[in-house]
């Protein structure tokens, strides 16, 4: 049966063309897509999928003169705890996280809903720099959207053993201070750096890699101190500025031949491990960091330097005018004693502020200032411990008339508590000034060694005569009848010299606050270890042979000791 | 001769043309299933055998084909109504005993390993059902009633499909019931009221839609809204499309799929066209359209070269159905859909839509060999 059907057949027609302009409009879209596709998207897309990995690098550890086994500063490996506050959110589990994760971390489950807050974040700290083993708990729970980031965080075994020295490296790996700060660039390594591009699944794809500079672990670095030492040392200066209720003090063992810094301690200190929260006055390396007028301990140099001029010999006579003498209108004292003629033996020993202050003007200006430039003073030692201050001395040019024979007595004048010892560490090395230092060696990974300091002669202010000289002068001060006689040791002779400084206050000096000082070397006739201790206001008695003379003793006792220095002639003879 | 010898004879009539585009789709589907899985640095790993079953699949279709072909189209007249109460049948089973995958109920295991999706042959038997019902000789098309059941016909299945859920392939009923109406005749204004009251009632439609869905077109109206999440497919199939440029990165090549991208569960079926564009850019993409719209105009001229109505309604069911998930998948391809399930026709993974494909083309081919010798313009008989 057939019958006219026009009808069908242009409906026919049109369901085919509409379904052929659709095809086309598909295909424009497609076209639009293939060929005008922005730059800047490309460009976000390929940024989506490279990815910059930094792998995690340990910061060198820090030793003693001792190597390997006094460690002081290391890296332990700790983890990060970390949450995706969207997971969490999404399983309704922030609650029960914050309870659950407070208790095993011990801290605030508020603190911890605080940081899971938002939940369109993908990436929280929930804690940082978490023990091992607290991690290992933490992760026995299995919480969906809890992880862990390896770290590392710096440890401090011995907490503020040498704390001035070693100084501190912050949260982020870089040092703040001390030789964590002067040997940061060797301590740090390098983090490596791989540039990859990744998959959908964000693994790395390793056949398209841009870069892949493998990351090395920090050197290690060794030190001229001893632990052992610097124990001791440490706690006779604290025992003594605790019982002398003083402000602070700070003291230094130096080898002689070498300029290497076998301790040095400053009071008060600070736990290494908190440094975040310690004390900024507790944080001053006063050995470096604090300059102080030094008074009578200056006089070693200018009787060594108009020695060294042969204005002078122990022998020659000064007349100490009965203990007050005017010079430009003013009158120097000697505190009360009256010396007459005295040789120059005696000026040390008795500490002669009269007899000084003439035979800096023996020397005159310009020769006094040539010779306390050469000791050092003025300038900075260049240490390898940040912070080191230069000290106060003006150029001759500023000197007033009493300039010289102020100075030749230790007023007007500011150093460093190491820049005093160095100019007696001079004296005791035979006129060699030696470059101080506290790092005696950088070892890379595999013990190989990346930087060794050697010794260095920084000058030669004066003659090998000149200095052995010295040396019997100076043990002189510490015998009987000598104001440094508490530095005694038994058994060996002490070269060394007292210091008791009036502190400058209101454009005068104070007649209470007073800087007691001891510094001098052992044994007094082969001279190996060079001291100074400093106290800082000690009350009420302030003399330096009083307070830090004992303290000298006590540490330089100890460390021969611990060193077994050769026994001087001076103890056979005593024995027999 | 015996019957079935002039059946297989008759096959010599058939529409050479399409067989080829059909034959040249189902190969690019299967090279392209096997691009889909490949990860880069272990290709033993490539399509994970996907592309072997997908050359079984083809391979049974493509006898289904053959068969339906060879068969006799008219005899559908009398098994419409078995066909049909079959799906149904099959629809009801899936809902009692269906597999669960992804969430939904859509699978009916028949052995252990080979299940199939009834919602696949029942487009089929929808199409046999409306074709033999809207061809009824004397039929009144601008009556109520004949409307009323030919959307009562599609409306059976469309809502079976719905629960399980199965929204887009649910939908698909949509365009070939109107289709077919308006091609057998059914007044335009009829269609147009049809029309209106679709749209009146899709603001409610809202509420019956799941939150992904829900999730998908807010996605597709904005789409930068969570890039990580919903909108990830969309995004990184725009990508992929737009990364391949004139003549795409080369077979293999594709780094949106190889490097997993595009989620690896859906780029050898959904996503499939995405992997085509960038790795052979817009020609290679165009040239699929091309294939595609062979296939259409060859189906649409047995449509127009047949007198037999059924025949016709038939073609145009067919033709209607591939068009739909053509259009709605390459279109949420170039983003101007929103995500959904629907895959694309020859060319995505799935077994048993490629065989009910197949079989429906092959019916085509059945109604094209049985035109007449010297097809009369306007010519149109009723069975």
């Amino acid at each position: 049966m057939t019958e006219e059907q026009p009808v069908s057949a242009w409906r026919c027609y049109s369901v085919t063309g509409s379904m052929l302009l659709v095809m086309i409009g598909l295909s424009v879209r497609l076209a639009h897509f293939h060929f005008w596709v922005p730059d800047a998207n490309r460009q976000e897309l390929r940024s989506h999928r490279t990815v910059v990995r930094h792998a995690l690098v340990r910061r060198g550890a820090i030793r003693d003169r001792n190597g390997a086994r006094n460690i002081l500063a290391m890296d332990i490996n700790v983890k990060d705890v970390c949450a995706d506050p969207y997971i969490i959110h999404k399983r309704s589990a922030v609650h029960d996280v914050s309870m659950m994760l407070g208790g095993i971390l011990e801290i605030e489950p508020s603190t911890i809903l605080e940081c899971l807050d938002d939940p369109s974040r993908r990436f929280a700290y929930v804690r940082r720099f978490v023990d091992e083993r607290v991690a290992n708990r933490v992760g026995a729970f299995g919480f969906e959207g809890i992880f862990f980031q390896e770290a590392s965080v710096r440890r401090y075994p011995q907490d503020s053993l040498m704390c001035h020295v070693l100084g501190f490296a912050n949260y982020a790996g870089y040092g703040g201070a001390g030789v964590e700060l002067s040997m940061d660039r060797y301590l740090r390594g390098s983090p490596g750096e791989i540039v990859t591009e990744v998959d959908g699944l964000r693994h790395d794809r390793y056949l398209r890699r841009t870069m892949a500079v493998p990351a090395r672990d920090g050197a290690h670095v060794e030190l001229t101190l001893d632990q052992t030492i610097q124990y001791f040392t440490e706690e006779a200066l604290g025992n003594a500025v605790k019982a002398h209720f003083a402000r602070a003090g700070c003291a230094i063992v130096m080898r002689v031949q070498t300029g290497e810094i076998l301790a040095m301690a400053s009071y008060p200190a600070f736990n290494l491990n908190e440094f975040t929260t310690a004390d900024p006055n507790a944080m001053l390396n006063r050995a470096i960091a604090s300059v102080y007028e030094p008074g009578s301990t200056m006089k070693a140099l200018v009787i060594a330097a108009a020695m060294n001029e042969g204005l002078v010999s122990d022998t020659t006579p000064i007349d100490c005018e009965d203990g007050a003498w005017s010079h430009h209108g003013r009158i120097l004292r000697d505190h009360g004693h009256r010396y007459g003629t005295i040789p120059v033996a005696d000026v040390l020993r008795k500490s002669s502020n009269i007899g000084a202050a003439k035979i800096s003007l023996m020397l005159g200006p310009q020769k006094f200032y040539d010779y306390t430039r050469q000791f050092g003073l003025g300038k900075s030692l260049k240490l390898d411990l940040p912070g080191e201050e230069a000290g106060i001395l003006h150029h001759v040019d500023r000197w007033t008339g009493i300039s010289c024979s102020r100075i030749a007595i230790g007023q007007g004048v500011a150093v460093t508590p190491l820049q005093m010892l160095s100019i007696y560490n001079t004296i005791a090395n035979e006129g060699r000034m030696m470059k101080p230092r506290v790092v005696r060696r950088v070892l890379g990974r595999e013990g190989n060694v990346v930087l060794e300091n050697k010794a260095e002669v920084l000058a030669t202010p004066i003659n090998p005569h000149v200095s052995h000289t010295m040396w019997e002068l100076l043990a002189r001060a510490t015998e009987e009848g000598g104001t440094g006689k508490r530095a005694r040791i038994d058994g060996m002779r002490v070269a060394g010299k007292t210091g008791t400084a009036q502190k400058p206050e209101n454009g005068g000096y104070s007649d209470t606050n007073y800087m007691a000082s001891f510094v001098g070397f052992v044994p007094a006739e082969s001279p190996e270890l060079s001291l100074i201790v400093v106290i800082d206001e000690p009350q009420p008695r302030h003399s330096g042979g009083y307070v830090a003379a004992p303290v000298f003793k006590l540490i330089a006792e100890q460390a021969i000791r611990y060193l077994h220095l050769p026994a001087s002639p001076y103890q056979v003879v005593s024995r027999m | 001769m015996k019957r079935w010898q002039t059946d297989l004879l008759r096959v010599r009539r058939m529409s050479w043309t399409m067989l080829l585009a059909t034959v040249a789709l189902c190969t690019v589907g299967i090279f392209f299933i096997y691009s889909a899985g490949y990860i880069e640095g272990n290709p033993s790993s490539a399509g994970a055998g996907k592309h072997q079953r997908q050359i079984a699949f083809a391979g049974i279709g493509l006898l289904g084909f053959l068969g339906a072909a060879a068969l006799d189209y008219r005899r559908l007249r009398k098994l419409s109504t078995w066909v049909y109460m079959g799906g149904i049948f099959l629809l009801l089973l899936v809902a009692v005993i269906g597999t669960v995958q992804y969430g939904a109920r859509r699978w009916l295991t028949i052995l252990p390993g080979v299940s199939v999706q009834p919602s696949e042959l029942m487009k089929l038997g929808a199409i046999i059902m409306l074709a033999r019902f809207l061809s009824q000789p004397g039929i009144d098309l601008s009556d109520v009633k004949t409307v009323g059941s030919a959307l009562a016909i599609a409306g059976v299945p469309f809502v079976l499909i719905a629960l399980q859920p199965d929204l887009s392939t649910a939908m698909v009923f949509v365009p070939l019931t109107l289709v077919m109406m308006f091609v057998a005749g059914v007044p335009i204004r009829i269609l147009l009221i049809l029309g209106l009251l679709g749209l009146l009632l899709m603001p409610f439609g809202w509420f019956l839609l799941g939150d992904y869905q829900q999730e998908r077109i807010l996605v597709f109206l904005d789409s930068d809204r969570d890039p990580l999440n919903a909108g990830w497919s969309k995004r990184q199939s725009e990508i992929a499309v737009g990364s391949g440029g004139m003549w795409g990165k080369g077979y293999l090549r594709g780094t949106q799929n190889i490097l997993g991208f595009l989620p690896r569960s859906v780029a050898p079926t959904d996503f499939i066209y995405s992997v085509i564009a960038e790795e052979l850019g817009f020609v290679g993409s165009a040239a699929v359209l091309l294939l595609f719209a062979i296939v259409i105009v060859s189906g649409m001229r047995t449509a127009l070269l047949t007198h037999d109505m059924m025949g016709r309604l038939l073609a145009v069911g067919i033709i209607t159905t591939v068009f739909g998930h053509l259009f709605v998948n390459i279109a949420m391809t170039v983003g101007l859909m929103p995500i959904t399930g629907l895959p694309l026709p020859l060319l995505s993974y799935g077994g048993s839509f490629t065989v009910s494909t197949l079989i429906g083309l092959g019916i085509l081919q059945s109604v094209h060999v049985r035109r007449p010798s010297r097809p009369q313009w306007g010519a149109m008989s009723y069975g």
